[in-house]
């Protein structure tokens, strides 16, 4: 449901500016990890250049949305829905910063690992990345239809991802013992395997803020609260 | 470990959250149920129902005219001071029928206090003689009684460092700031249960404005307190509960955070949003 305009045409005006560069922000964020990516299983250090000079950008946007976010906080004191919106895109930018640091931490461990010669375990890292991405996506998704239901599948998705990242470290470790040579190799895959499960909690920060913008419902750390 | 370990749970603090108004909460000052007011022919107020907290901030919000002051006004029976008015329903005051014909309204606007948009000290008497005058026409004249009650109630109403030197000086000599406390002075000096405030600051400066909104803060300790406001942000700064009215009736009633955070009805959002009209 297409909620109707404010009265204020300039209220409307700064939370379209805020919501667009939060998607242009989500955009370039997720260019930087596929270069990143590409740059490490196509053994490309000119896609690696790239991810890890475009995060500038990201950074920049990130001050500008927090810079955005105040100012609408400070001049239209929003409420109910505009309010929630307001505070999960500042907090949207913060974790979308973070994702792209990630992506170039993953390209400047690719770049080392292009100088040597390829190892084949580099294909244990594809399906962590796709599962990551497709959680991003969704996340991201999830804020911009207000899709409550989405919101909750990604975040349930984040055990697989953990998962998959328990198992390529175990299975790099164990190339550790049998090849020792390698080991600098196999420790910056273990690396990327993480900066990749990262990405995936990101998103799941995400996709919780999707839930609390569209439904003013908190879902963050429940399984630490049923425990206590 | 020989203390006991406390939850996380319950080691969060969770200041001024107040409960939800159900069936947990111990004290009402006001039962309304089904109350609709004409003024004439014209229906002010259309069947609302609504309980007002005991010791909290109620805030009544909505755009003008949509009977948010003829509400207020019918918890003292203030709107009958208007001709051709007609109520139905009921208006229980700690489960008295306000609107029982063995009840002087002269009693109830006793116990329920009011307060104006407008400061209104009686122009020809002094400061002092403002604040007492409700015990002076209720027949007290022990003049040490006066005197303790005057300063207790400039005391409360945040004004007696400001005046006490100046008792003798007439009220219209204040800030308009300072005669709006002045007026909550001499509202609060009969000792009522409740206090009504019909868009209290909205003819304040925002410092002055800052000091009453303070004051009904401290106030809620002692007394009930309802207010009409169109400034929504101080509804959602001095207020527990809140209650929106579009077009005579109810929309929707519940704790200020929720109201301000998660409305649930689509004409609270639209309005407390800017989106109206």
């Amino acid at each position: 449901m297409i909620a109707p305009k404010h009265i204020l045409g300039t209220f409307d005006e700064l939370l379209a500016a805020l919501r667009n560069n939060l998607l242009m922000m989500s955009g370039l964020t997720d260019r930087n990890l596929g270069q990143a990516m590409k740059g490490l299983l196509e053994r490309n250090d000119s896609l690696c250049a790239n991810a890890i000079a475009d995060d500038e950008e990201i950074d920049q946007l990130e001050k500008q949305i927090d810079k955005d976010g105040v100012d609408i906080l400070l001049r239209f004191q929003p409420v109910a829905s505009d309010l929630r919106r307001v505070v999960s895109a500042m907090k949207l930018s913060s974790n979308l910063e973070r994702m792209a640091d990630q992506a170039t931490s993953i390209a400047r461990r690719a770049r080392k690992l292009n100088r040597h010669p390829p190892l084949p375990e580099v294909e244990l890292i594809k399906p962590m990345y796709e599962h990551a991405m497709s959680m991003f996506k969704d996340s991201m998704d999830s804020f911009v239809r207000e899709d409550v239901d989405l919101g909750h599948a990604v975040v349930n998705r984040d055990e697989k991802l953990d998962d998959m990242n328990g198992n390529v470290g175990r299975k790099l470790i164990e190339r550790m013992a049998q090849d020792p040579e390698q080991l600098r190799g196999y420790l910056n895959l273990v690396f990327i395997a993480r900066a990749l499960e990262r990405v995936g909690d990101h998103a799941t920060n995400i996709a919780e803020e999707a839930v609390y913008a569209a439904a003013a419902e908190d879902i963050r750390h429940q399984k630490l609260a049923i425990q206590v | 470990m020989t203390t006991p370990e406390r939850t996380v749970a319950e080691r969060v603090e969770r200041p001024g959250e107040p409960p939800p108004l159900e069936e947990s909460v111990p004290a009402r000052t006001f039962e309304i149920k089904n109350l609709s007011i004409w003024y004439g022919e014209k229906r002010a107020i259309e069947n609302v129902t609504i309980d007002i907290a005991t010791n909290a901030v109620t805030a009544i919000i909505g755009p003008s005219g949509c009977g948010k002051s003829t509400l207020l006004r019918a918890l003292n029976r203030m709107h009958e001071l208007v001709p051709k008015t007609r109520l139905e329903g009921t208006v229980l005051l700690d489960g008295t029928d306000l609107y029982s014909s063995n009840i002087d309204p002269a009693i109830v606007r006793r116990r329920v206090g009011m307060v104006f948009q407008k400061s209104n000290p009686f122009p020809t008497m002094t400061i002092g003689e403002n604040v007492v005058i409700g015990l002076r026409l209720n027949g007290v004249r022990d003049r040490r009684f006066l005197n303790e009650r005057l300063e207790k109630s400039l005391r409360m109403a945040a004004l007696w460092d400001e005046v006490k030197d100046d008792l003798h000086k007439p009220g219209t000599s204040l800030s308009g700031g300072q005669q709006q406390r002045l007026c909550i002075a001499r509202t609060l000096a009969v000792e009522p249960e409740v206090v009504l405030m019909d868009e209290p600051c909205s003819a304040l400066d925002p410092i002055a404005t800052a000091k009453i909104e303070e004051l009904i803060y401290e106030l809620k300790a002692k007394y009930t307190i309802v207010t009409v406001t169109h400034n929504m942000q101080q509804a959602g700064r001095i207020s527990d509960y809140t209650a929106f009215m579009y077009l005579g009736r109810l929309i929707e009633f519940g704790p200020t955070t929720q109201i301000f955070t998660n409305p649930k009805d689509r004409q609270t959002e639209d309005y407390i949003t800017g989106r109206f009209g």
